[in-house]
């Protein structure tokens, strides 16, 4: 049984009592929590370190306005966080932020963090108009019910993973049908249960409810299924590829969001993918004629066999296109088919090794000549 | 008769256009590849999905008729596009590129950034109606080529990007020649030269420049005069919103730093920017020192020093294409405040961005005797 | 005539410095035949391909491109090729969810001392892309 923390208030207000304990307490110098930071009620992910700063702070808004692991990576980069710090991430941010760590681009050192399983969230076009807030009320009306509510990002709405693996605390959304009355945090760490020690609230032994959410899983898988035909009739060979792609004007937007595109300087940015006026003229000489911005294809397949086998299907690639190419789905699909081979869920674990630095001996010969 | 001939300055040549302004474009091009005079063409195509429109580099003749001189939207500034091809060197290919004043105008800050080699390009702009918001465009393009069509042939501006509609410089001559479609007659419209690359060109296709274009700068002035008077009230209106402090972090306070304003910027040419580089990241102690300071941080910080740095990096040269609010994901309206920056500071150094290849750009020169304003009064 | 108008595809080999490139050495020092399809590129280590070189490649139009080094166990560096052998299968795999042509893709283990064997990959391979013919790629405008 593990333990968990039973707090009589709403969710978000149960989480936000958690975070005021822990800072008062002083168990975490500072918490990284969405927060409203400007009068027209925009949200981003704040570093708070006052407990009163807690009151505009929304840690269960729906909305990835960045991919936190991103910026837990960017937090720990220059060496781990000598202060404790928790950090409300979704699942997704989590397991992102866990493949930065696997390449060295942060550490997870005095990082407490509490994920919850997600409902998911709406793209940052809602955000933009304000729609969130007015949608706010069904989407917890929704996820109370274990639903898929609507409008959600096509990542969400396809999305499997919404129970955090490696959280120390998990607040619980899906698989409770009280959580505008009730807050439950399982404790899933020695640390999860250390750090609560103190809180007023009642403890209990308690577990998931593991068939709710294996209902709501089917449910998002369904959803997945339906996402993936739907693209896949789209992705038939390179005439497909330039049709979706077509439209694409190489701002890199996807690549400065992803989370595993950590590189300073892309290899699309970089002197690699420059070319000589020879090149252009003998391209010209075979083809009649060449796009310009060349390499919009080379960008993409390239992408994908970089962060293809670590794409955590956040979807912040498709949130931030200027053109709606469905990113997520095709990174999530051709993402999950080489994560299977190598039966390997991107940030699961931090001790499973990125699939490309290690190898069996014997393996995949049906690939070898 | 020498067509360079300084008393025939104002005059232009009247093309007929029976099968259209663009077809009679193509067929122009069409010619002088066949006599040699390009090699090749850069100009924009509707890509295959049909759902866009992208920069092609044409040696194959026919695939000009699928040419497309004045797309509906701006998928890439066409300032990208030349300096992909020239940036490394002039090459051998003799290229025409067919493009708005806006791209032009970024073509030639690009070529004094010394990110374009001009050489071997005769650069050809057209007048501007505007283009229509990239999302606009993109939620139903079919649709919106029609409605652009028939913005285009009205001259209305409702429905473009709001940078576009407080443009007074659509119709600027900085390239080489110009195709002016203002005050011409049904079925015709006006080829300008200005330059002695352009003069050749049209001399080598037999074409003229006998005709009067006074009609085309009549018109020319007057939507200039119209744009410029908005310009100056909603850059007023748009001062008072943002202006400050308060308001400037309010405005900037949802950006999620992708950077795509950077990155589609034809004046940004750094191939790692200042702000994705190591500079820009610091240690944990130091985050959560700000954040001490004040409570609470938003994380990632410095959003607004980003803004404001870009606007020290390239506003002098700024061409107010507005590719930058076409690219942002939160609808920010950065071309917009970039426009109105970019007006006092070139205002500063009486500078108008890829105005002319042979004026400097303002922060790689000087005079001795200016700017005391700026100069503590008791010195 | 006839024979002029065969279609002769364009094969990029990355052939690895220590056992590869030595094989397809031999095959020539021992006079062995195999057709004039191969381009070969000598690279230190199968591992050194960069799944990008090879996408790189079949986008220029490459009708063709083979992977060649030591065979497993026996890599120069010890266990460079166990790598691209993980790679080349998560680069087929992509094609494959692409519905791009991933046949024109070979990997294959040629040691310094098999001439006979690189004869008989580069003769096999050729004759399959010939079969699948043109890789169309090369034509296309909007890459």
């Amino acid at each position: 049984m593990t333990k968990a923390l039973k707090i009589n208030k709403n969710s978000e207000q149960g989480v936000l009592e958690l975070l005021k304990f822990l800072l008062e307490s002083g168990k975490v110098k500072g918490v990284f929590t969405l927060k409203k930071i400007s009068k027209d009620g925009a949200v981003a992910y704040s570093l708070i370190t006052k407990s009163d700063e807690l009151k505009d702070a929304v840690p269960l808004f729906p909305l990835m306005p960045v991919n936190a692991g991103k910026l837990l990576s960017r937090f720990t980069l220059r060496g781990e966080t000598t202060e404790p710090v928790a950090a409300v991430v979704k699942p997704c941010e989590l397991r992102a932020f866990m493949e930065l760590v696997k390449r060295e681009q942060g550490s997870l050192e005095n990082i407490f963090v509490v994920s919850s399983t997600c409902g998911g969230v709406y793209p940052l076009k809602m955000a933009v108009d304000g729609s969130i807030d007015k949608n706010l009320s069904k989407y917890w009306d929704a996820v109370k019910k274990a639903e898929i509510p609507t409008n959600l990002r096509s990542a969400c709405k396809g999305c499997g993973e919404f129970k955090p693996y490696a959280a120390d605390m998990t607040v619980d959304l899906i698989s409770k049908n009280d959580i505008d009355k009730q807050c439950l945090i399982f404790l899933n760490t020695e640390k999860g249960m250390e750090f609560a020690k103190g809180m007023k609230a009642e403890f209990l032994e308690k577990e998931l409810d593991k068939g709710k959410l294996d209902k709501f899983r089917s449910k998002r898988e369904a959803e997945k299924k339906k996402l993936f035909d739907e693209i896949e009739t789209k992705m038939n060979g390179m005439d497909g590829l330039i049709e979706i792609f077509g439209k694409c004007i190489g701002c890199h937007g996807c690549m400065r969001v992803c989370p595993i595109c950590y590189c300073k300087l892309c290899e699309f940015e970089s002197p690699d993918c420059e070319y000589k006026p020879s090149n252009y003229e003998m391209e010209l000489k075979r083809r009649g004629g060449l796009r310009v911005p060349p390499d919009t294809i080379y960008y993409q397949l390239g992408r994908l066999t970089h962060i293809g086998i670590s794409c955590v299907g956040c979807g912040s690639c498709e949130d931030v296109c200027p053109v709606d190419i469905p990113l997520s789905i095709i990174f999530k699909k051709v993402g999950e088919s080489v994560q299977k081979m190598f039966d390997y869920i991107p940030g699961k674990s931090i001790e499973e090794k990125i699939p490309l630095i290690t190898f069996e001996k014997e393996e995949f010969a049906e690939v070898e000549d | 008769m020498s067509i360079s001939e300084p008393d025939l300055k104002n005059k232009g040549a009247i093309i007929s256009a029976k099968l259209g302004t663009k077809q009679a474009i193509i067929d122009i091009l069409e010619k002088a590849m066949d006599k040699g005079i390009f090699d090749a063409v850069l100009i924009p195509m509707r890509v295959p999905a049909g759902d866009s429109f992208a920069y092609v580099l044409i040696k194959d003749k026919s695939l000009l008729k699928e040419a497309f001189p004045l797309p509906p939207v701006m998928s890439v500034q066409g300032g990208h596009a030349v300096s992909s091809v020239t940036r490394l060197g002039k090459g051998k290919t003799k290229i025409a590129v067919v493009m708005r004043p806006c791209e032009i105008r970024a073509t030639i800050e690009l070529s004094k950034l010394g990110q374009t080699n001009l050489e071997n390009i005769t650069l050809i702009s057209i007048d501007c109606p505007g283009v229509l918001p990239i999302s606009d465009f993109l939620s139903d393009p079919k649709k919106s080529i029609k409605l652009f069509d028939d913005a285009v042939q009205k001259w209305d501006d409702k429905i473009m990007r709001p940078v576009c509609q407080i443009c007074d410089k659509s119709s600027m001559i900085t390239g080489d020649i110009h195709i002016g479609t203002l005050g011409a007659k049904k079925d015709s419209f006006f080829i300008i030269s200005s330059s002695q690359k352009g003069n050749d060109v049209l001399d080598k296709l037999d074409i003229a420049l006998k005709d009067s274009i006074d009609s085309w700068e009549a018109k020319v002035k007057i939507i200039s005069e119209e744009k410029l008077k908005k310009r100056k009230k909603n850059l007023k209106e748009l001062k008072s919103k943002i202006g400050g402090i308060d308001n400037l972090l309010d405005a900037f306070s949802q950006c999620i730093n992708c950077h795509n304003c950077m990155r589609v910027c034809p004046i940004c040419y750094c191939r790692l920017c200042y702000f994705d580089s190591d500079k820009v990241k610091h240690p944990s102690e130091d985050y959560l020192q700000r954040a001490e300071s004040k409570g609470s941080i938003r994380f990632l910080p410095d959003t607004t020093l980003f803004q404001m740095g870009r606007m020290m990096h390239m506003s002098l040269s700024c061409v107010s294409c507005g590719a930058c609010e076409d690219a942002c994901p939160m609808s920010i309206p950065v071309a917009q405040i970039f426009s109105m920056v970019a007006d006092d500071t070139q205002g500063l150094f009486d500078y108008v961005s890829g105005r002319s290849l042979d004026e400097p750009l303002p922060l790689v020169t000087y005079k001795e005797e200016e700017l005391h304003e700026v100069e503590d009064a008791n010195d | 005539m006839k024979k002029e108008e065969e279609f002769m595809p364009k094969i990029l080999a990355f052939l690895c410095n220590w056992c590869s490139y030595a094989g397809a050495d031999l095959a020539g020092t021992s006079r062995l035949k195999y057709p004039p399809s191969i381009l070969p590129i000598r690279v230190m280590c199968s591992s050194r391909v960069d799944p990008l070189f090879i996408i790189k490649a079949y986008l220029a139009g490459a009708d063709g491109v083979l992977v060649a080094g030591c065979h497993p166990g026996d890599c120069h560096y010890d266990k460079g090729n166990y790598y691209t052998r993980r790679r080349f299968a998560m680069l087929k795999k992509i094609f494959e969810e692409l519905g791009l042509e991933s046949d024109r893709l070979l990997l294959s283990w040629v040691s310094a001392s098999e001439g006979t064997k690189y004869a008989k990959v580069a003769t096999e391979f050729t004759e399959k892309i010939k079969k699948s013919g043109d890789n169309s790629v090369k034509k296309e405008i909007f890459l």
